[in-house]
């Protein structure tokens, strides 16, 4: 396979919370285009390097480039405006505001609310919560949170999407589904997606790239097969911790 | 399903209007001012509400925009020989100002941090007039002329009321409106799906600091006579707080409802019982916010007669 | 590195409070206020000690708040009211009863500890953990509701109790009221003790172990509702302690306990909140600069209020941990 091209360029991405070295020195490049995993043990700072990219955590130092800008230091909606879309590992949907309302919080304000609410209704749809838009999102069970927070997320139509444990919760056929449109979002529009995931059947079958990180650090990238047999990430996950 | 909403609503809204214009002529002057005093508190409950309902920030000094106005007008008006009604212009305008520069240090703060920074905000104006004697007549207050009319006083206050409520019901069924209530829910989750918080904080801010300074501004024409402690008094807070509260805040329709009930009820209770009553109101805000957070709204929505949210 | 957005704010803090204490300095030399002789520089050196003595007092108030929020994270803005009603109880032992101010705390300490432990129960134990601006709005009711049933009975004026009110000579010009050093000494004992019974008792350590993690707490078998109520009851026995030592020496109303809430959340900002020893610290620093700004800034009184406020504001915006409270996320 010929060199894809880069989306996200991190250079050297630094993040301690006193002595904890959550993010230390992490480089790596996610591929245009592709649907990529960022996998690791329990701790080894997966979201914290989404909260960084995201720029909810300022980095201590380092780099991120997203379309040859700069990206480190932007406030949270700058980087989201440039089309950076996320979910949380914790779901952080809204819990006093209906799941419609949840919906149209994250739609632009630069196209018309008619356009909005139709957009809001198919992904509704597609989550399978149109029954519950009128109720409050505090009231959903943890797996249509996520899905919520799936469908929030693609509101913007962003052009990548950072998922931090979408499976978590969520049943197998909708699981299925939500793959399935995360790979027509990535085939048909080019979108580019990295998923952090404990779930090695969705990175084995549904990821090009595979990333490992361990105290901080990228250990290994490649492919899904040859992460699997490689020996630090063996030792990282099963190794003496 | 939305238009026929926004018909009916208007609907109601106009009948209020015809209501409270035919009223004034056939009732005598202590209704009068009764009603008028009952609009004002819908201004102020329903400002209150736009930074503290609907955004989650709750102020215990927005006093001090109503005091801002209520100079602006005094200290126009008797030292300045302008008309009543272009001063109002000038209390709005200050309000604003004010609003943005304190917001923005104090719109950083989170939840009780930022209330009690408001009530030191609100305490620190009074304290100003009280000590800039040259522009505020200090702590003997300022005196100004008996030429008030109660219609004109009455009418320019439904003249704000309606502005306050028609902004307020474009901030309940506005994506703007949505995206305050992001912020109240979880800032981190609004800033990191593209909402701009520190821009509409301080933009619900603003809208809720100057309808409290084009109210000051008509109480003080028609009160006559104004200074530091009343026109700063913490009670006033107390009420558009509570007032809101007790409605539903975080909706329209909530405060409205919350300063008609309450409001009538202070005015009966206030003249015979003026320590029980204040020994009640603060009884009243424990229960409210222990028992009923979610105000008459919230139990409207339980019982199934007012949807959940405010845009469907 | 993480440590640098630490250390930078520690040298905003610094930087922020060595300005709170030159500005009245340089206000003061503004105004012609300051005058560099020995009858200027003994009347400062008694108005620093002053500020120290009444330190004591300030952070008695200040103590019961931050053990509050230590443990639940609320924030009892009916605290001041607490000082208030302790001040009155204090008086009304006094006048009625012929009671020694301080002997009187024997009998008030325990009713204040009653009067926590049933607003704990009552109205705050059902709202711990949850939105945090329940608390906020209960604990602003409760106060008023105390304030006005105070004023229904003892009116709105000011009250005073004549206690050692003579100076104690340091020099030939340089004295402090004896009621002062009194009320320090005074606090000084109790809040060692409270530290003391919270290091060392067992119930003071359950105390400690809640603050620190209370579901941890619960799964070791404390009963956290209990140690909230003792938390509230031992916090309102101090802001009655701090009561009293203010109605020795300060005259007081029904309304003078909104201020004593707001210099108590001032201390617990600077100091760190939740942080005991900051509480401390933090309650002299505080006092020493309200004496610097009314001796030196003309209607100085006045602002002594806004000091208490602009502390807290631009403490919580520069270093949110204030001096020494726990980091947080
Ligand atoms: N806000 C914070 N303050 C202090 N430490 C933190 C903070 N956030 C994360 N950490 C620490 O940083 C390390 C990395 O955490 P992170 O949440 O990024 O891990 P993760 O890879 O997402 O783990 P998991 O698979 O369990 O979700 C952990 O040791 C965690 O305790
Ligand atoms: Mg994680």
């Amino acid at each position: 396979m010929a060199e894809a091209e880069i989306a996200l360029d991190i250079q050297n991405l630094k993040k301690y919370f006193g002595g904890i070295k959550a993010v230390d020195g992490c480089t790596f490049q996610v591929p245009k285009g592709q649907i990529s995993g960022l996998i690791g043990p329990n701790g080894s700072g997966k979201t914290t390097t989404f909260n960084l990219l995201t720029g909810v955590l300022e980095a201590d130092s380092g780099d991120v480039f997203y379309n040859g800008e700069n990206i480190v230091g932007l406030r949270p909606y700058e980087i989201f405006n440039r089309g950076i879309s996320r979910t949380f590992q914790i779901t952080r949907i809204y819990r006093e505001m209906t799941v419609f309302e949840n919906m149209l919080s994250a739609s632009s304000m630069k196209i018309p609310v008619r356009e909005a609410r139709e957009r809001a209704e198919q992904l509704m749809e597609f989550v399978t919560l149109t029954k519950l838009r009128g109720e409050y999102g505090g009231n959903l069970s943890y797996g249509q949170q996520k899905l919520l927070e799936f469908a929030r997320a693609l509101m913007t139509d962003p052009d990548l999407i950072l998922l931090d444990e979408p499976a978590a919760g969520v049943n197998r056929t909708l699981l299925n589904n939500l793959l399935e449109h995360i790979h027509h979002l990535q085939e048909d529009q080019g979108k580019t997606v990295l998923i952090v995931e404990h779930d090695m059947n969705v990175i084995m079958n549904h990821c090009e790239k595979v990333f490992v990180l361990d105290y901080g650090v990228k250990i290994a990238e490649g492919l899904p097969e040859d992460i699997q047999k490689n020996e630090d990430v063996i030792e990282a996950y099963f190794g003496h911790r | 399903m939305g238009q026929k909403e926004h018909l009916r609503n208007f609907g109601m809204l106009a009948i209020l209007i015809i209501i409270l214009c035919a009223l004034p002529s056939n009732i005598n002057l202590y209704l009068r001012s009764v009603i008028m005093f009952t609009m004002m508190y819908v201004v102020l409950s329903l400002s209150w509400n736009i930074i503290s309902g609907y955004t989650g920030y709750v102020s215990f000094g927005h006093v001090m925009f109503y005091g801002i106005g209520a100079y602006a007008t005094g200290i126009l008006v008797v030292d300045y020989g302008w008309h009543w009604i272009p001063t109002l212009f000038v209390g709005v305008f200050v309000s604003f100002v004010v609003s943005l520069i304190i917001g923005f240090p104090v719109l950083r703060l989170k939840g009780p941090y930022f209330a009690i920074a408001m009530l030191g905000a609100a305490e620190g104006t009074r304290v100003v007039a009280t000590v800039w004697e040259d522009l505020t007549h200090g702590g003997e207050g300022i005196g100004l002329p008996n030429v008030e009319n109660s219609f004109e006083t009455y009418f320019a206050m439904l003249v704000v009321m309606l502005a306050t409520i028609v902004v307020s019901y474009w901030v309940g069924h506005s994506r703007f409106g949505i995206r305050l209530n992001a912020i109240r829910e979880d800032e981190i989750a609004a800033e990191s799906l593209g909402i701009n918080t520190t821009f509409y904080k301080l933009f619900a801010f603003a809208l809720s600091a100057i309808f409290p300074a084009a109210a000051g501004g008509i109480q003080a024409y028609k009160v006559l006579y104004i200074d530091p402690e009343t026109e700063f008094f913490i009670l006033v807070t107390i009420y558009m707080k509570l007032f809101a509260m007790f409605g539903g805040k975080g909706t329209v329709i909530g405060p409205i409802l919350g300063t008609f009930i309450l409001y009538i009820v202070q005015e009966i209770t206030w003249v015979k019982f003026p320590t029980a009553h204040l020994i009640a109101f603060g009884v009243f805000i424990v229960l409210v916010a222990r028992f009923m957070p979610r105000g008459l709204m919230g139990f409207a929505i339980d019982k199934g007669w007012a949807r959940k949210g405010m845009v469907h | 590195m993480q440590e640098k957005a630490e250390i930078r704010s520690k040298y905003w803090l610094a930087v922020f409070l060595v300005a709170a204490y030159t500005i009245p300095f340089g206000v003061g030399i503004y105004t012609d206020n300051v005058f560099f002789d020995l009858q200027w520089l003994a009347d400062l050196t008694t108005v620093i000690l002053n500020g120290i003595m009444q330190g004591g007092v300030y952070a008695m108030f200040a103590v019961g708040l931050t053990l509050i929020f230590g443990v639940m994270r609320i924030i009892n803005v009916a605290h001041g009211e607490l000082v208030m009603l302790g001040a009155y109880l204090t008086w009304m032992f006094f006048f009625y009863v012929g009671v020694d101010p301080l002997l009187a705390l024997f009998i008030t300490l325990p009713i204040a500890f009653c009067i926590g432990l049933l607003i704990q129960k009552l109205l705050l134990n059902a709202v711990v953990g949850g939105p945090e601006l329940t608390p906020l709005l209960i604990t602003f009711g409760l106060g008023l509701t105390i304030i006005h049933i105070v004023e229904a009975i003892f009116t709105t004026d000011y009250r005073t109790i004549p206690y050692a009110p003579d100076a104690f000579q340091l020099t030939e010009t340089i004295a402090v009221s004896r009621s002062k050093i009194i009320s320090f000494v005074m606090a000084a004992f109790i809040s060692i003790s409270v530290f003391v019974f919270l290091k060392l008792h067992r119930l003071g350590k359950a105390i400690r172990a809640t603050a620190q993690n209370a579901d941890v707490a619960m799964v070791c078998g404390i009963n956290i509702f209990h140690i909230y109520m003792i938390t509230s009851g031992l916090a309102a026995a101090l802001a009655v302690a701090g009561g009293a030592l203010v109605s020795i020496q300060f005259g007081f109303n029904p309304e003078t306990g909104v201020l004593y809430t707001l210099q108590a959340f001032a201390i617990i900002v600077l100091g760190g909140r939740g942080h005991y020893i900051g509480a401390l610290i933090g309650g002299v620093m505080l006092a020493v600069i309200e004496s610097l700004i009314s001796f030196m800034i003309p209607n100085g009184t006045a602002m002594v209020e806004i000091a208490s406020y602009g502390m807290m504001v631009f403490v919580l915006l520069i270093r949110p941990r204030g001096l020494m409270g726990p980091k947080e996320n």
